[in-house]
């Protein structure tokens, strides 16, 4: 075995083939994860007395284990749950139907909750309480309140945090691989041991994941310095 | 297959993978010590500019921050070999483990160089100054004026790191090495019971992440004890607190003032 520089940009192509699988994965998760996480959160913060408690229970739970642990319980746990309501209703239908991408969706979507709703939580707590009373001082109602006053800010004092949490996501969509998805990191499987070029491939897949970090860090700060604007000519 | 779930072998698979937790612990420790030089020495060419390193220590951090751990062991366990025989090192004999613990710690002194800077520099400047001018040396004043107050400030993040690690140790199992996920894979394979295998697995991590939290979060509040007055006095827009009865501000006067967070 010899490194072959030029087998880096000829994986990278190849590769290249695989990065929408991996940004939908992403981008399910981060969607869904946001609504989860945002119900959750306002269950805590308005201690609604049940849901407030499992919320807390789930942000614990998920959070105290490994996302690969969630994924491959999912995928053992989801058709015995599946199969057996099938058989009980009579559905014909069996989770062999099931594809596979849906599993990693899925999972990683329950994962995304519990890291977004504490981001979401903490970015709620982070807004001043004389906004929201201020905004009742000249008349809004409460929903008006949080959506005109609360989330603008809240939004922009999460920011970075969401942004940490997209960035681990995309990082963990590399574990779809467990289940048969071919996602970045499965394709530079594929491609290193079709081609016996390990090095090669891995290097490859690492600088396209470099590659979008950068950019969701790129992004980030261009919709920071958006954001921010109501800062302009403050005290600071 | 009729796949029945029972219970019972949670509780009977939990001793099983317990045997293995020395291992991931193994992971941890030995990633997070090498973790804590690789950072300290990538954190101090940014902190004092030194000119090339500081760049190098940049690009470092960079790329390991911005891939997955699960691509950086695929390539140390794979390349590593490679570029060692380049220069007649042969080290493609090593256990796997030594390239878990090598790429987990280069993976955490990337986060811990960013952490050690930023806690270094929010310690104010002041603070030395203050400390030269009742005659301190330069070492006493960063024994015991900014490594004090740098500790305070680094530790909550490097909880978070250390949480992030133990569950991240599940990941070596993919090199084959034989660790809590990877024995609860061989144990699932074994006895066709998955879904009991990884509740298992799931219960001890949570465990595990559990206790190191709260251990840590007693680490934190110890450090943390010079600033514990500043920290209450925060409102938020949902704390519905109305008035405070005058026997919470009598226990809070009292808590105050025995300086703790015991009270």
């Amino acid at each position: 075995m010899k490194l072959d520089p030029a087998f880096i940009w000829t994986a990278f192509v190849q590769l290249l083939s695989a990065v929408p699988t991996t940004l939908a994965i992403t981008g399910v998760s981060v969607l869904c994860g946001f609504v989860i996480g945002t119900a959750t959160a306002l269950f805590r913060l308005y201690r609604i007395p049940v849901l407030a408690q499992l919320s807390a229970g789930y942000v614990t739970v998920i959070r105290g284990t490994p996302m690969l642990t969630h994924l491959l319980l999912i995928y053992f746990g989801l058709p015995v749950v599946v199969d057996g309501l099938s058989a009980e209703l009579g559905l014909g239908w069996n989770s062999a139907k099931i594809p596979m991408i849906a599993f990693a969706y899925l999972s990683f979507s329950i994962t995304a909750g519990a890291y977004l709703s504490e981001v979401v939580r903490s970015g709620l707590q982070a807004v001043d309480r004389g906004q929201i009373e201020a905004a009742w001082s000249i008349g809004m109602t409460t929903p008006q309140a949080l959506r005109r006053i609360v989330f603008p800010q809240a939004l922009a004092a999460s920011l970075p945090n969401l942004s940490g949490s997209v960035i681990g996501l995309l990082h963990g969509s590399t574990l779809a691989f467990t289940v048969s998805v071919v996602d970045l990191n499965a394709k530079a499987q594929i491609v290193a041991s079709t081609n016996w070029k390990f090095f090669e491939a891995y290097l490859a897949a690492a600088l396209i994941f470099w590659g979008l970090t950068i950019l969701i860090e790129r992004i980030t700060a261009l919709i920071e310095r958006k954001i921010h604007v109501y800062r302009k000519g403050g005290v600071a | 297959m009729e796949y029945g779930f029972d219970l019972s072998y949670v509780f009977e698979f939990i001793p099983k993978l317990l045997q293995t937790l020395n291992l991931t612990l193994l992971i941890v420790a030995g990633a997070l010590v090498l973790g804590i030089a690789v950072g300290l020495l990538a954190a101090l060419p940014r902190l004092y500019k030194v000119p090339v390193l500081e760049h190098l220590s940049m690009v470092y951090v960079s790329f390991f921050r911005g891939t997955p751990v699960l691509i950086q062991l695929f390539l140390f366990y794979y390349g590593l070999p490679e570029i060692l025989k380049l220069v007649s090192v042969d080290v493609s004999r090593l256990p796997a483990l030594y390239f878990v613990m090598l790429t987990f710690g280069l993976n955490a002194g990337a986060y811990l160089s960013e952490n050690i800077r930023a806690a270094v520099l929010a310690v104010d400047r002041g603070q030395v100054e203050a400390a030269y001018s009742i005659g301190m040396t330069g070492f006493q004043a960063f024994v015991r004026i900014v490594l004090p107050q740098a500790l305070a400030i680094a530790v909550p993040v490097f909880s978070n790191l250390v949480l992030a690690m133990v569950k991240d140790t599940s990941l070596a199992f993919t090199l084959g090495v034989m660790e809590m996920t990877g024995k609860a894979q061989t144990l699932g394979t074994l006895t066709q019971h998955f879904l009991e295998t990884y509740l298992a697995l799931a219960l001890i991590y949570l465990v595990i992440c559990s206790v190191l939290e709260r251990v840590l979060l007693l680490v934190e509040r110890r450090l943390q004890r010079h600033k514990q007055r500043e920290t209450k006095s925060r409102r938020g827009w949902l704390l519905r607190r109305k008035h405070a009865t005058l026997g919470q501000l009598t226990r809070e006067a009292v808590a105050g003032s025995k300086g703790g967070a015991w009270g």
